[in-house]
C-alpha cells in the first residue's frame, strides 16, 4: 500500500483529537508525530522530512493558514492536508492558495481521512513522475499529445478550450480546483472573475462526458469553491460532497 | 376683584387730571383773550397728551369737555352752547372729529403693543416650560417633575394628565374634580372647556393616535395657551413611546444577535469533539478484528456521529443565513435537475416517507445560486418529511408559469392550524404541535423565504380550508432569454 511507512505530522490544539488521531492512523499504517501549534510544527518540520501534514485551519497563535504557507517554504514535497469547518468556504480557499493540497472538513470519518491522505500522497508522488501521454479515468481516455478524448472507446468532440480545462482538471484528478485557479490555467492570468464562463464551459464538458449530467461523476462541484475531477475507478475517490448533508 | 377696582381708579383720576387740565387751559386762554382759531391747536395737543397717558374712555371724556369749553368759552355767543357762525361750527366738528381719531389710533396702538407684550410673555413662559420638561427622563412618567413646571410657569391652580399607555393619571395643585373631567375627556375623546369652574382639559393625540388627556384648572385665557401646552405634551409623550420604542427593539436585536452567536460558537464546538468520536471509533476498526456486533457498534457510533455533525453544520448555515444579508451567486440552474437530486438525496435518509416528482420532467432553469436553492428546497422536503406521519406521501411539483417557476412541495397526513399560518414564516416561530413532536430552531422556515426574496421570489402556504395536505409553493423568477443565451453562450 502506499500509506505504508508514510509519515504524517498531525497539528491540532485539542490534544484529545491529536490522540484519537496518533491511534487510528497509526493502525491504518501511518507514521504518525504530533505538534500542537503551528509554530511547534514549524520547528518539528524544519528537522525532519515528513510525506504528509495535518493541519488544523484555526488554532490560537500562529494561523492554520500561515503555518500552511511557512510550511510550503520549508517543505516543499510534503503533502498538505488542512481540517477545517464546513461552513467556511472562505477557508477553504485561502488554504488551497496558501498551497495546502487537499482538506477534509470536520467532523470526518477516518475512512475519508485516510483516503484524502493516500489521494494526496500518491498526487504528490506521481507528480515527481513524467507526465504521460494519456490520461485514464473511468471510461474516459485522454490522448494529450493528439489532443483527443475517447468515452467507452469513441471519440468525443471538444473545442480546445473545453479540452484544456478537462485535461488540466484530469491531470488534478482528486485534488480540489478553485475557480480562480482554473480561470486563471485554462484562460489566462489575467481572468479570475469570470466564473460565468467556467460554469458554461463545465455544463458543456458535463452534458459531454457525464450519463446524466444532473448527477455528475466526473466533474463534481466543491460548493462556493470550484470543482474536483474524480476517478470513478479510484477507490479512494468518493462520490461524497459537501451537498449531503 | 381689586384689580378692576384699582383700574377704575387709575381712569378716574386721569379723567379727573385731563379735567382739571382742560379747565385750566380754557382759563387761561379766556383771561388771555385768545381768539377760537388759535386755542384749537392747544385743546387737539391737550386730547393728544391725555391719549398717550390715558385710555380710550379717559380720552373721550376729555374731548368732550374740551369741546365744551371751546364751545361755551370760545365761539359767538359765549357761555352758550350755540354756534352762530356756520365756520366756527365747522371748525369745532374738526376739532371733535381729529381728537377722537386721534384718541382711537393712538388707543389702538397702546393695546397692540399690550397684547404683543403678553404673547412675547406667554412664549417666553412656554419655551421656559420646554426647556424645562425637554431635560427630564425621556423614560421616565408624566408624573409631579412634569406637571409642576407648568403650575410654576403660568400659575395654574392645578393640571393633570393622563396617560392611556400606563392608564395612570398624574394630578399636581388642588383640584377635586380635574381628575375626573380629564380622564372623562379622554374616554369620551372629547375636548371639554368649562368657563364657570376654569377649567380646560384637552386630548392628547400622537401620531393621529389617541394617548391621554391634558387638563388645566385656572389657566388665564385657555383660548390662547391650553392649545400649546397640549402640543407641548403631545410631542413628550410621543418622544417617550419612541424611546420606549427604540430601546424595546434595541433589546430585541441584542437578544438575538446573543442567541445567534450561541448557535455558532455551539455548532462550532461541536465539531471537534465530534473528530474525535469518529478517529476513535475508526482506529478501533483499524487496530483490531471486530467481532461482527462490535463491527456494528462501531458503525452505530460512527453513523450517529457522522449525522449529528450533519445537523450541525446545517445549524451553523443556518443561523449564519439568518444572521446576514443573502447575496445569491447566480448561476443558470437546471431547477428540476436539482429537486430531482434532491429526491434521491432525502429518499435515502427518510425510508418510511414516499417522496416524488409529480410534475417536471422538462428540465426547467432558473438564473439562481443552486447551493441556496438546494438548501431551501431541501428544507422544504425535510419540513414534510419531518412534520407528516411515517408512511405519509411528499410530492413534488416542478412547474412554469408565465414568469415564473413554480416549485410546490406538499405532504399529505398533517396541517397547520388556522392561526399558525400567518406566523408559520417568523423568525424562532414554532407551532404548539411542531413543538411537541419535533425538534428544531424555528428558522428554518424564515431562512427558506429569506432566500426565496433574495431571488427575487416568494415562498407562501397554500393550505386548503379542509383535508390534511399542506402544500407550500416557492416561486423563482425564470431567466430572461437573452440572459440566458447570453449565459450558455
Amino acid at each position: 500500500m502506499l500509506s505504508q511507512h508514510s509519515s504524517v505530522l498531525v497539528v491540532d490544539d485539542e490534544s484529545a483529537l491529536r490522540k484519537a488521531l496518533r491511534t487510528s492512523l497509526t493502525a491504518s499504517g501511518f507514521d504518525v508525530e504530533e505538534a500542537r501549534s503551528g509554530e511547534e510544527a514549524l520547528g518539528t518540520v524544519q528537522q525532519h522530512q515528513f510525506d504528509l501534514v495535518l493541519l488544523d485551519v484555526s488554532m490560537p497563535g500562529m494561523s492554520g493558514i500561515d503555518a500552511c504557507r511557512r510550511i510550503r517554504g520549508i517543505s516543499p514535497q510534503a503533502g498538505i492536508v488542512m481540517v477545517t469547518v464546513r461552513d467556511q468556504e472562505d477557508d477553504k480557499v485561502r488554504a488551497l492558495e496558501a498551497g495546502a493540497d487537499d482538506y477534509v472538513t470536520k467532523p470526518f470519518k477516518l475512512r475519508e481521512l485516510t483516503a484524502r491522505l493516500r489521494a494526496v500522497l500518491r498526487r504528490t508522488r506521481m507528480s515527481e513522475a513524467v507526465e504521460p501521454v494519456v490520461l485514464r479515468a473511468g471510461n474516459l481516455e485522454m490522448d494529450l499529445h493528439d489532443r483527443i478524448l475517447r468515452r467507452n472507446g469513441e471519440e468525443i468532440h471538444l473545442s480546445p478550450k473545453e479540452f484544456d480545462l478537462l485535461a488540466f482538471m484530469m491531470k488534478n484528478a482528486g485534488a480540489p480546483l478553485t475557480h480562480v485557479k482554473l480561470l486563471r490555467t485554462v484562460w489566462g492570468v489575467e481572468y479570475g472573475n469570470e466564473l460565468e464562463y467556467l460554469r458554461s464551459y463545465v455544463r458543456m464538458l458535463r452534458k459531454k462526458i457525464e450519463n446524466d449530467p444532473s448527477n455528475p461523476e466526473y466533474i463534481l462541484t466543491e460548493p462556493w469553491l470550484g470543482y474536483r475531477f474524480r476517478d470513478p475507478s479510484d477507490p479512494d475517490s468518493p462520490r461524497e460532497s459537501a451537498q449531503d448533508d | 376683584m381689586g384689580d378692576q377696582y384699582l383700574r377704575g381708579l387709575g381712569m378716574s383720576a386721569r379723567v379727573l387730571i385731563g379735567s382739571l387740565a382742560a379747565t385750566l387751559l380754557t382759563l387761561a386762554c379766556y383771561r388771555l383773550h385768545a381768539d377760537f382759531a388759535s386755542v384749537i391747536p392747544l385743546y387737539v395737543l391737550l386730547v393728544v397728551l391725555q391719549a398717550l397717558t390715558g385710555d380710550f374712555r379717559s380720552c373721550v371724556i376729555v374731548a368732550v369737555i374740551s369741546t365744551a369749553c371751546l364751545d361755551l368759552f370760545f365761539t359767538e355767543p359765549l357761555f352758550s352752547l350755540r354756534i352762530d357762525h356756520p365756520l366756527n361750527a365747522l371748525a369745532l366738528a374738526a376739532f371733535v372729529i381729529t381728537s377722537l381719531v386721534i384718541t382711537r389710533l393712538v388707543a389702538r396702538v397702546r393695546e397692540e403693543a399690550k397684547s404683543a407684550k403678553l404673547q412675547k410673555e406667554r412664549l417666553n413662559r412656554l419655551y421656559q416650560l420646554a426647556q424645562q420638561l425637554l431635560v427630564l427622563d425621556p423614560d421616565a412618567p408624566l408624573g409631579e417633575d412634569f406637571l409642576k413646571p407648568f403650575r410654576r410657569l403660568f400659575g395654574i391652580r392645578a393640571v393633570c394628565v393622563f396617560e392611556a399607555d400606563s392608564a395612570e393619571l398624574h394630578l399636581v395643585g388642588d383640584s377635586r374634580e380635574l381628575a375626573t373631567k380629564t380622564r372623562d375627556a379622554y374616554i369620551r375623546g372629547l375636548d371639554l372647556d368649562d368657563a364657570d369652574a376654569r377649567v380646560a382639559v384637552r386630548r392628547l393625540r400622537t401620531s393621529g393616535q389617541l394617548d391621554g388627556a391634558i387638563g388645566f384648572e385656572g389657566l388665564e385665557d385657555p383660548a390662547e395657551t391650553a392649545g400649546a401646552l397640549t402640543a407641548l405634551t403631545a410631542a413628550l409623550l410621543e418622544r417617550k413611546i419612541a424611546f420606549h420604542a427604540a430601546s424595546a427593539s434595541a433589546a430585541a436585536a441584542q437578544t438575538e444577535i446573543y442567541r445567534s452567536a450561541m448557535l455558532d460558537a455551539l455548532a462550532h464546538e461541536f465539531k471537534t469533539p465530534l473528530s474525535t468520536i469518529l478517529a476513535g471509533v475508526g482506529g478501533m476498526r483499524e487496530a483490531g478484528p471486530l467481532t461482527a456486533e462490535q463491527e456494528g457498534m462501531a458503525d452505530t457510533v460512527e453513523n450517529e456521529a457522522a449525522r449529528l455533525g450533519k445537523l450541525t453544520s446545517r445549524l451553523l448555515r443556518t443561523a449564519r443565513l439568518d444572521n446576514e444579508h443573502i447575496r445569491p451567486r447566480l448561476e443558470l440552474v437546471d431547477i428540476t435537475a436539482v429537486v430531482a437530486q434532491l429526491i434521491r438525496q432525502y429518499s435515502a435518509r427518510s425510508s418510511d416517507r414516499t417522496i416524488f416528482l409529480t410534475d417536471g420532467q422538462e428540465p426547467v432553469q432558473a438564473l439562481a445560486d443552486p447551493e441556496l436553492i438546494r438548501l431551501m428546497v431541501g428544507q422544504l422536503i425535510e419540513n414534510a418529511c419531518k412534520y407528516s406521519r411515517p408512511g405519509s406521501v411528499v410530492t413534488i411539483a416542478v412547474q412554469r408559469q408565465g414568469e415564473f417557476i413554480l416549485i410546490r412541495v406538499s405532504n399529505n397526513g398533517s396541517s397547520i392550524p388556522r392561526n399558525e399560518r400567518s406566523r408559520i414564516f417568523e423568525r424562532f416561530y414554532r407551532g404548539e404541535d411542531a413543538k411537541r413532536s419535533t425538534t428544531g430552531t424555528g428558522l428554518g422556515l424564515y431562512v427558506a423565504r429569506k432566500i426565496a426574496l433574495a431571488h427575487g421570489g416568494a415562498l407562501d402556504l397554500e393550505t386548503e380550508e379542509q383535508g390534511d395536505q399542506v402544500t407550500f409553493c416557492l416561486k423563482l423568477p425564470t431567466t430572461k432569454d437573452e440572459l440566458k443565451h447570453a449565459l450558455t453562450a
